[in-house]
């Protein structure tokens, strides 16, 4: 199957049972996807696939034949920080920073939607992936304070 | 190594503080948001070995048979481990030896490892389970610590199923109760409450050709498991080098056995292989094989006199603590010294109890006795206050603690007590009395009410252990200060408290600072990073260890500039003479002129509480030596019609002696904020007679971002006697609070008391029934 991730093409075989989540960390070496559940429960696996946040647990990776995907590694680097990276460090949105992958995935992928999401656009974006460390309030105040930034 | 706290924090006290109090970015936090493969699953070795475990399916029963040999024979299996494998002593515990890492001839709990099969291929490890042949004779089993302390019941241990009694004895409750007015006696349930780290327990260990091991896991406390794998393969502990990798989550089952397990597990592998041997479990293996929080039974009873204060407390507390002690018995010491509250009580009278039953264990998690003692004490003093007609937070005032007033241990509270203040401000800032009025005349299906919580939480180990932490500290010919501490950071941020620390000791800004990894090789016994204890204990050995080289670093640069070395100060990296400021050198050239000079820029100690003392049997003495105090308001709505309680906005006032870091300090009381308001309404690990009910997230439900209530924090500061410019333990309070404040304000909505948590709809209906048939 041919399919891009974070904008470089690939070309793999891939059995039928195979989950896009071991498809990313075991063949492509992208360790940023963390596995949570592997039930679909906790999200933090979540990946952009066609600019849809999806549970790479639940899909194989056979579904992403010819899709697009996005995972952490290719939102920014320590060189060029993307804003909602930023905003996550600023805010002290991220404790053990397990969710943290996910959740700035599903951020991006708001503001990349809606530029000025309200504090229940933020909720809504970010409630299929749990944290258990931070109360989600931070991760909030960081989103909007992200937004902010990328309307300059 | 000189530590006079007291000159220390005198002159830290007395110049502005440039790091310190500051709210700066936290020093892990770029690899977390680049998503860099930090954590233990994202650098196992190549070449590894991937463990499965076969568990008990029953709670309890006699291994008749344990046969493994289809198993072995299973296309690709390249391991299986049992207990016989084993070199060294067939022990994982926390602090009681009940506890093996494999079971031999008899299973305790419904999930006890058996078993393990390695395979390069994980799913073949999976499919060999099922071949690995247990054969079980069923034994009477108990699931409640009110049965299982019957004398009829089924023994679990050879010394009966009590692991700890722990008594507090203060006056005399029977003539204090003669002297009340009004006595009220209730009990009160919590249940299994589940950690839920997102990272799973995982970990992986590489054999070494000199016949030592390497283990790299999620873990909180290194130094436990570098003992813990000793025993079981019979090696020496400095031949076990642990390193902890970045943590996702912790909140206590890392710290114990649980690790040890893990690790242990994987170790056997190895040895046996002379392969890497990795183990990560499944979410499900979490939820049933670590530690959760112990369900309590407590029974309180309390008698106030006419001018509404307290005569007398009695309280029976009995702790599930599952199928082994695990830390069991700690909790309940620290469940007992807590039971009354913080309020001034003449006769007390405490009796807990660690009581073991045939359910998964219970053990350290956040909090540790905590919230099951304030959600009883809470709910009951908040009940006397309605008898009495009086507001909870004027009967409260007429209560509690305050510098000079006695504990139930009759230790005296000090000045660093910010009680009132705490209860003020969140009364203030959650407009409590006009609220309550308000709230007074909702009619309608949707009712509002406000409650409230207060807290006194007794700092770090205290009786609880030996309470130490070693800092290492050494400086480059770059200038890069490396510091090195056995404590661990899995989410806190305290390492990077401690960075701020160290940095203001030195007059440095942090971006000089590099923390290293915690590994049992390069750093001193620290002692487990438990109890809220890392800027405390950790701060105080940090300020030891950097006062001591900066002191170097004076003298370095006094040697440069010809004067003394009390005659030089340090800012902005530059050193100069007091009287002649025009004369300096800069950090830098320091650096330089002592490497050239062979002048060691390295430094490590150990700091050392001093020792609790108080009496066994009645609990009288100096139990801890600091305590955090804070307040919470919580504002629910209640939905009469469907049970649902819905939490509308917190207030969090907590007395924390000094904010290290602001805005991290926040972080960790909204999040315990909202780890205790799943406690209080939805998180419930059910056990059906053993088994365990709904091991997933997707039927134990924990907080998603759509069920956060506004948080209002408020930092009040009244510095304490032992932590670092008198910082107090923040990481556990926050968690107490949510269930007793939001119990208490349910019965402020309806006028009906739950007395069993979490506030599931069923139970809200079933007490508006209980009401409304009462009215009858």
């Amino acid at each position: 199957m041919k399919f891009t991730v974070n904008g470089k093409d690939y070309a793999l075989v891939v059995e039928s049972h195979e989950r896009l989540l071991d498809v990313l960390r075991n063949r492509l070496g992208l360790k940023g996807t963390k596995e949570g559940c592997s039930t679909g429960d906790c999200g933090i696996c979540g990946v952009l696939m066609d600019g849809k946040l999806v549970n790479s647990c639940l899909i194989f990776a056979i579904q992403a034949r010819n899709k697009r995907v996005e995972t952490i590694e290719g939102i920014g680097t320590a060189e060029k920080l993307h804003p909602v990276q930023r905003a996550f460090m600023e805010w002290n949105a991220s404790q053990c920073g397990y969710c943290i992958p996910a959740m700035i995935l599903a951020a991006k992928n708001l503001l990349d939607k809606n530029p000025n999401p309200t504090q229940d656009q933020i909720r809504r974006a970010t409630s299929g992936i749990l944290c258990r460390c931070t109360g989600y309030l931070k991760i909030f105040e960081a989103v909007q304070a992200a937004a902010e930034e990328m309307k300059g | 190594m000189v530590d006079d706290h007291a000159a220390v924090e005198k002159l830290a006290r007395s110049r502005q503080l440039l790091v310190v109090g500051k709210s700066i970015q936290r020093l892990d936090s770029v690899d977390k948001v680049l998503g860099k493969p930090i954590y233990t699953m994202d650098i196992v070795p190549e070449n590894a070995l991937y463990l499965k475990v076969v568990r008990s399916s029953v709670p309890h029963a006699l291994l008749k048979m344990v046969e493994v040999t289809e198993a072995r024979k299973y296309p690709g299996v390249a391991a299986v481990v049992t207990a016989h494998d084993i070199p060294g002593i067939n022990e994982s515990t926390a602090l009681l030896p009940d506890k093996p890492l494999f079971a031999t001839g008899r299973v305790r709990f419904a999930g006890e490892p058996i078993a393990a099969i390695a395979s390069y291929d994980p799913s073949v490890a999976e499919e060999a389970v099922d071949l690995v042949k247990v054969e079980y004779e069923p034994l009477p089993a108990v699931f409640s610590p009110v049965d299982a302390i019957k004398p009829e019941a089924p023994k679990i241990h050879k010394n009966g199923n009590i692991a700890k009694h722990m008594k507090l004895r203060k006056g005399n409750v029977e003539e204090g109760f003669k002297r009340a007015n009004l006595i009220v006696e209730r009990t009160y349930k919590s249940q299994f409450q589940e950690p839920v780290p997102l990272e799973p327990e995982a970990g992986f260990v590489v054999p070494e050709p000199d016949g030592s091991v390497t283990c790299v896991g999620s873990i909180q406390s290194p130094f436990h498991v570098q003992t813990g794998i000793a025993k079981i393969l019979s090696l020496r502990p400095d031949q076990v080098r642990v390193i902890q990798a970045v943590t996702g989550g912790a909140f206590g089952p890392k710290s114990d056995e649980i690790p040890v397990d893990v690790l242990g597990m994987a170790a056997l592998v190895a040895i046996k292989t002379r392969k890497p041997a990795a183990l990560a479990y499944t979410r499900e293996e979490s939820m049933i094989g670590h530690t959760k929080r112990h369900p309590f039974v407590t029974t309180l009873k309390a008698g106030v006199d006419k001018n509404g204060k307290f005569t007398a407390w009695e309280t029976t507390m009995l702790a599930d603590t599952g199928a082994y002690a695990s830390l069991g018995p700690l909790v309940v010491i620290r469940a007992c010294f807590h039971a009354t509250g913080p309020y001034v009580i003449p006769n007390v009278k405490t009796d807990a109890y660690c009581v073991y039953t045939n359910n998964t264990m219970a053990g350290s998690f956040r909090g540790f006795g905590g919230p099951q003692a304030h959600f009883a004490a809470e709910s009951l003093v908040d009940e006397i206050a309605k008898k009495l007609g009086m507001d909870p937070v004027d009967f409260r005032l007429l209560n509690i603690l305050r510098p000079g007033s006695l504990m139930a241990t009759s230790q005296v509270v000090d000045e660093a007590c910010g009680l009132e203040e705490c209860i003020s401000k969140s009364v203030k800032e959650s407009d409590w009395y006009r609220k309550r009025k308000e709230f007074a005349n909702i009619t309608g299906t949707k009712r509002r009410g406000l409650g409230i919580a207060i807290i006194y939480h007794g700092n770090s180990l205290g009786p609880e252990g030996n309470d130490y932490a070693a800092v290492h500290m050494q400086i480059d010919r770059d200038g890069l200060v490396r510091f090195r501490t056995g404590l661990t950071e899995y989410g806190t941020g305290a390492l990077s408290g401690l960075i701020q620390i160290a940095a203001e000791t030195m007059h440095l800004s942090v971006g000089y600072f590099r923390l290293e990894a915690p590994d049992t090789d390069f750093c001193k016994d620290t002692g487990p990073t438990v109890a809220s204890r890392t800027i405390t204990i950790g701060g105080r050995a940090t300020q030891m260890v950097a006062g001591t080289l900066n002191q170097k670093l004076l003298e370095v640069a006094a040697e440069m500039l010809d004067c003394a070395a009390s005659e030089v100060e340090s800012a902005d990296a530059k050193y100069y003479q007091k009287s002649k400021t025009q004369r300096s050198v800069t950090y830098h050239e320091l650096i330089e002129y002592a490497y050239k000079h062979r002048i060691q820029l390295k430094e490590a100690g150990t700091f050392t509480a001093p020792k609790c003392e108080y009496d066994p049997e009645t609990s009288q003495g100096t139990t801890y030596l600091q305590y955090t105090y804070g307040a919470v308001t919580a504002e629910v709505e209640v939905d009469t019609e469907t049970g649902k309680v819905q939490v509308e906005r917190m207030v969090a006032a907590y007395d924390i002696g000094k904010a290290i870091n602001p805005l991290s300090l926040i972080g960790q009381i909204e999040g315990g904020t909202v780890q205790g308001l799943g406690y209080a309404i939805m998180e419930d690990l059910v056990h059906k007679d053993g088994i365990v009910v709904n091991p997933n997230l997707a039927d134990y439900y924990i907080p998603t971002s759509l069920d956060i209530p506004e948080i209002k924090t408020i930092i009040v500061e009244y510095p304490g006697p032992l932590g670092p410019y008198g910082a107090k333990a923040i990481g556990e309070p926050p968690i107490v609070l949510p269930a007793p404040a939001i119990v208490n304000a349910i019965d402020n909505a309806l006028g009906v008391r739950l007395y069993e948590i979490p506030t599931l709809p069923d139970r809200v209906l079933a007490a508006c029934k209980r009401a409304r048939e009462a009215k009858k």
